[in-house]
C-alpha cells in the first residue's frame, strides 16, 4: 500500500510543472471539476461535495451533484467550459484523450490528477489521492477501506448461476474479465461465461453466447423492458434469451465502479437468489411477473 | 475448368461455414443443432446472398461510371445507412427490425438526392456527376451522423458506429427470406442489360450507334444496383472491398462480357464473403472479428497478385 502511495505520489508531481510551484505540498483542492461520475460520488462521500464546482452530464447521483454546473459529457473534455469553471484541481479518467486534455489544462496553469478506476482494486487508491488532494485523508482513508473490503475481505460465494453481459447486440459485444462488472458478478455469486476473454468487452459471436449458455442475460438498463433483441429471431437461439431469463440492472448503479458497489453487489446477488427461487417453482423470473 | 473450380470453392466455403464455428457441435449432430440450423445456416446463406449482390453491384457500377475505383458504397449509399440508422436509436424506435428499416430508408434517401444529381445534366446520368454526388451526398450525411453522435445524450449512440462498420451477427432465416426474395430483382435487371453493358465499355455515344438505349439503360443499372446495396447494408452493414475486389477479379479471370462476368462476380462475392465471415467467427474465437477485415486481408493479396500477373501477361 504504501509503495503504491508512494508511486501516486510520483505521478502526481510528475503531473505538474514544479518550476512554478513553490516547494512543499500543495494547499487542499477548493474547487474540483470531476470528469467521471465515480469520481464525483467518491467526492461527495469524502465531504468535498461542496467544492465541487463542475460535473459531467452522467454525474446523476448523489441527488445533490445535479446541482453542479455540468461542462459536458466529458468525451473528450471541453477545455474551456473546463476552465471557465476556474478550478484549482481537475479530476479525470486515465485515457488516452484525457492524458492530452490534462496536458492542456496544465499548461493554462491548472492541477490536473490522472486517475485509474478500471477494477474495483483501483478505488482504494483512487479515494485516498481524492481524499489527500482535498486534504480530507481521514475520510477518504475509512471510504478507501470499506471499499478495499468489497474484493478481500469476504471470500465470494460459491458460483450458483451463470451470466453473461451483453453491453451491444448487433454485433454482439459482452464484458470479459477486464471489466469490473465481471468482478461484481463473481462477488455475487454468479460465474461471468465469458471470464476467459482477457479484455473488458469483446465482440463475440451469438453461437458462442448460445453454446456457453449462461443462465442469465445482464443488460444495463434504465428502462424496466426487455431489450428489443429479444425479439429478434436469431437471439432466440440462445436458452436465457428464450426463457426470458434477463437481469434489469440500473445504469447508474451497475454502470460504474464507486462507493455503492457494494450496494451493487448485494442487489444483484438478492437478484439472483430470488431469480433462482422463483424459478425453481414457476419457471418463470418474478421480475418479469408484473409486465405480463 | 475456372467454372468448376468457382462452384467448387463456393461449395467449400458454405460447408466449411456450416461445419466451423466457436461453438463445438459433433458432425453427428450437425443437422439436430439449433445452434447450426438457427445460427449458422442461416448466416452462411445470408453472408452468401449479402456477398453475390455486393460483387454484382460492384461490376455493374464499375460499369456505369467507367471507373475501376468504383464501389458499391461509392455512391453515397453508406452514408445515407449509417444516418438512417443512428436516427432510429437518437429517436428510441424500438422493434427488432427498426435499425435495419431505418438503415435502408436512409439508403434509399441517399439513393434518391444522387439520382436526382445525376439528372442535372438531362436525363443521361452523367457518370462524373454521379461519382461526385455520391461522395458528397455521402460525406453531408457523414457529418450530420457525426453531428448526432456528438450531440445526443444516448451512450447506444457509439455502438451504431460499430453495426456500420458490418457483419453477418443479425443473420436469420427471417432476413434470407427477405433478402431471397428481394435481391433477384435487381439481380434480373442488372443481368437483362448484360449486352448494354458490354456495349457501354466502348463508350456512350458508340453504344449509342449499336443500339443500345444508353440512358435508360444507365438509370435503370444505376438503380438496380443501389437498391441491391440498400438491402446489402440494411442487413449487413457496410462490408468493405467485396463489391470492388470481386468485380475486377472476375473480369481479370472471365474477361469483360458481362453476361458471364455477372453471375462469376455473384458466386466469387458469395464465396469470398461466406469464407471471411467463417474465419471472422473462428480465428480468434470466443471473440469474433469485424467481417470487413478479413474480406480486405483475404481479398487484397489475392487482388494484387492478380494484378501483378495480367500486368506481366
Amino acid at each position: 500500500m504504501q509503495r503504491r502511495l508512494f508511486l501516486a505520489l510520483i505521478v502526481l508531481t510528475a503531473c505538474g510543472s514544479p518550476a512554478r510551484r513553490p516547494a512543499g505540498p500543495p494547499p487542499p483542492a477548493r474547487r474540483i471539476v470531476s470528469l467521471l461520475p465515480s469520481f464525483t460520488e467518491i467526492l461527495f462521500d469524502i465531504g468535498a461535495g461542496d467544492r465541487i464546482v463542475g460535473r459531467t452530464t452522467w454525474c446523476d447521483y448523489p441527488p445533490a451533484a445535479l446541482a453542479v454546473p455540468s461542462v459536458g459529457d466529458g468525451m473528450p473534455p471541453n477545455i474551456e467550459a473546463v476552465a471557465a469553471r476556474r478550478p484549482d484541481l481537475v479530476v479525470l479518467y486515465n485515457s488516452g484523450p484525457n492524458v492530452t486534455a490534462a496536458r492542456q489544462l496544465e499548461r493554462i496553469g491548472i492541477r490536473t490528477v490522472l486517475l485509474d478506476l478500471n477494477r474495483l482494486e483501483d478505488l482504494g487508491p483512487a479515494t485516498r489521492t481524492l481524499g489527500r488532494l482535498a486534504g480530507l485523508e481521514q475520510r477518504a482513508d475509512s471510504l478507501a477501506r470499506v471499499m478495499d473490503g468489497f474484493t478481500s475481505s469476504h471470500p465470494p460465494p460459491p458460483p450458483s448461476s451463470t451470466v453473461a453481459f451483453v453491453v451491444w447486440d448487433n454485433p454482439p459485444i459482452i464484458i470479459g474479465r477486464g471489466s469490473y462488472l465481471d468482478e461484481l458478478a463473481t462477488l455475487a455469486g454468479a460465474r461471468n461465461v465469458f471470464h476467459d476473454v482477457a479484455a473488458p468487452s469483446s465482440q463475440v459471436s451469438l453461437e458462442t453466447i448460445a453454446a456457453r449458455d449462461p443462465q442469465w442475460i445482464a443488460v444495463l438498463s434504465d428502462s424496466a423492458e426487455t431489450p428489443a433483441f429479444a425479439r429478434r429471431r436469431e437471439w432466440r437461439a440462445v436458452r436465457a434469451v428464450r426463457e426470458r431469463h434477463f437481469l434489469l440492472l440500473r445504469g447508474s448503479l451497475f454502470g460504474r465502479p464507486g462507493p455503492r458497489s457494494g450496494q451493487a453487489v448485494l442487489e444483484l446477488r438478492a437478484l439472483l437468489v430470488r431469480n433462482d427461487l422463483v424459478g425453481a417453482q414457476h419457471a418463470a423470473p418474478l421480475h418479469e411477473a408484473p409486465r405480463r | 475448368m475456372k467454372w468448376t473450380l468457382l462452384v467448387v470453392a463456393a461449395a467449400l466455403a458454405l460447408v466449411a461455414s456450416v461445419v466451423l464455428g466457436p461453438a463445438a457441435v459433433p458432425l453427428g449432430e450437425l443437422l439436430h443443432s439449433d445452434i447450426v440450423w438457427n445460427l449458422r445456416v442461416p448466416r452462411a446463406l445470408l453472408a452468401f446472398l449479402v456477398g453475390g449482390s455486393l460483387g454484382v453491384a460492384g461490376a455493374g457500377l464499375q460499369a456505369l461510371v467507367r471507373n475501376p475505383l468504383a464501389d458499391p458504397f461509392l455512391l453515397g449509399l453508406s452514408g445515407g445507412a449509417g444516418l438512417g440508422a443512428v436516427l432510429a436509436i437518437a429517436l428510441h424506435l424500438s422493434g427488432p427490425w427498426a435499425l435495419p428499416i431505418a438503415a435502408f430508408v436512409g439508403a434509399l434517401a441517399a439513393l434518391a438526392l444522387v439520382y436526382r444529381l445525376g439528372l442535372i445534366g438531362g436525363a443521361a446520368l452523367d457518370p462524373r456527376i454521379l461519382l461526385l454526388g455520391g461522395v458528397a451526398v455521402g460525406a453531408f450525411a457523414a457529418a450530420i451522423t457525426t453531428a448526432i453522435v456528438s450531440l445526443a445524450d444516448a451512450v447506444e449512440l457509439r455502438n451504431a458506429f460499430l453495426w456500420l462498420w458490418g457483419g453477418l451477427s443479425s443473420a436469420s432465416w427471417d432476413a434470407v427470406l427477405v433478402v431471397a426474395l428481394y435481391a433477384p430483382i435487381p439481380l434480373a435487371v442488372l443481368y437483362a442489360a448484360s449486352r448494354p453493358l458490354d456495349l457501354l465499355a466502348l463508350g456512350e455515344e458508340p453504344a449509342g450507334y449499336l443500339g443500345a438505349d444508353v440512358a435508360a439503360v444507365k438509370r435503370r443499372v444505376y438503380l438496380a444496383a443501389s437498391l441491391l446495396t440498400a438491402a446489402a447494408v440494411a442487413v449487413s452493414g457496410v462490408i468493405g472491398f467485396v463489391g470492388l475486389v470481386v468485380p475486377h477479379i472476375a473480369r481479370l479471370t472471365w474477361g469483360h462480357r458481362h453476361r458471364v462476368l455477372l453471375p462469376a462476380a455473384f458466386i466469387g462475392g458469395g464465396a469470398l464473403l461466406t469464407f471471411a465471415d467463417t474465419l471472422a467467427r473462428t480465428v480468434v474465437a470466443p471473440r469474433e472479428l469485424p467481417v470487413g477485415v478479413v474480406t480486405a486481408l483475404i481479398g487484397v493479396p489475392v487482388f494484387a497478385m492478380l494484378l501483378r500477373r495480367w500486368t506481366i501477361a
